[in-house]
């Protein structure tokens, strides 16, 4: 169940629209390593996780992620508000605009639209735990590389902070690879899958 | 590149923890000695890591100074202003970072002792808003004439409300 509340995760406040910037933020909406997987990722990846703190820890970051994408969101709706028609023209959004106006639709930056093939849900903890891991990293450095394009300080205050946040989520999957590794045979983590064979 | 800062100061503006012993950096954590050929380790998290107060927090993307790792320096320097509705995102983000720290954590009893009191000021705190502002839950809508659950703006709109 989830109760929704009406406010972000983290103030936005876009001064000035630019349809470019936007056309490429929406890869963190919809793109291989944007939010949206991320959320998919670890809400299904939760089913079969055989103990109670790895379960915990992907409602909580799943549950996080969606906040992300509802900031992500904002940030290419508030980049895309009042645009002349000059912006519209001359701007690498114009393909997207005259699919979906100025909508926010999940795909990536170069036209994807999102996939979950993006996203890995194997059904073993270690797999899993691993293949999140990698996730966050992929998702920082899609951050990084919008602040290398980005020089709008309004936007760039938001990024960092998503960015930060991959960084944090992939220190806790680390901390629940050990804790995994705890419940495990200490000779022989691979003996068997415990979401199966428990 | 905006907000350059040549190397991160951790430490400041936070909240220290006096210790008689030296502890280890904030910025490293318990490995095994030994570890096993073929699993992955990343470094434990310590129990008593130093931590930014929820309005610094915020705009760092994390409560604690060790995993507070910027690009080329980009650093956002300048807390948000001190508004009802900035004041419940701090505290709302601080709540949402211990409560991952405590997932991995659920015995630290010092984050432990953070996180309820933080959880009493959110829950104070989105009292005193919905009261004065209007819901920012649907079952919050108290007023009998209209249903304000649906009053603008919304949070993506561009449009801010007065406590913003």
């Amino acid at each position: 169940m989830f109760v929704y509340e009406k406010k972000l995760q983290y103030p936005i406040h876009i001064t000035n629209p630019n349809p470019k910037l936007a056309s490429l933020i929406l890869s963190q909406y919809g793109g291989p390593d944007g939010e949206l997987g991320a959320s998919l990722r670890y809400l299904s990846q939760r089913y079969v996780m055989p103990y109670p703190e790895l379960k915990g820890l992907l409602t909580d970051i799943g549950v996080e992620e969606l906040g992300h994408l509802e900031m992500v969101g904002t940030l290419v709706h508030q980049l895309t508000r009042n645009l002349s028609d000059d912006q519209l023209e001359n701007s690498s959004f114009a393909p997207y605009f005259v699919d979906h106006t100025t909508s926010v639709y999940p795909t990536a930056a170069a036209g994807t639209p999102w996939n979950a093939a993006g996203i890995g849900v194997k059904g073993d903890p270690m797999a899993d735990l691993t293949e999140d891991m990698a996730a966050e990293q992929k998702a920082r450095v899609t951050y990084d590389n919008i602040l290398r394009l980005s020089d709008d300080p309004d936007v760039n205050d938001v990024i960092k902070f998503l960015r930060e946040r991959e960084i944090v989520h992939f220190q806790r999957f680390g901390e629940a690879i050990t804790k995994l590794r705890d419940r495990l045979n200490q000779k022989n983590v691979y003996f068997m899958n415990p979401s199966l064979d428990l | 590149m905006d907000n350059q800062e040549p190397e991160l100061n951790a430490e400041e503006g936070a909240m220290q923890t006096e210790t008689a012993t030296p502890r280890i950096p904030d910025t490293q954590g318990a490995l095994p000695a030994q570890g096993m050929l073929a699993n992955p380790y990343v470094p434990f998290q310590m129990p008593d890591s130093t931590q930014y107060q929820p309005p610094k927090g915020l705009v760092r993307g994390t409560l604690f100074p060790g995993l507070d790792l910027p690009f080329m320096g980009m650093v956002n320097q300048q807390e948000k202003d001190d508004t009802p509705m900035h004041e419940l995102q701090a505290l709302g983000f601080a709540i949402g970072e211990l409560g991952l720290y405590l997932d991995t954590h659920p015995d630290d009893r010092g984050a432990l002792t953070l996180f309820r009191k933080y959880s009493g000021l959110y829950d104070q705190g989105m009292a005193e808003y919905q009261k004065r502002y209007g819901p920012l839950t649907a079952g919050q809508s108290m007023n009998s004439d209209f249903y304000t659950w649906i009053q603008n703006p919304w949070p993506w709109d561009f449009e801010q409300t007065e406590a913003e």
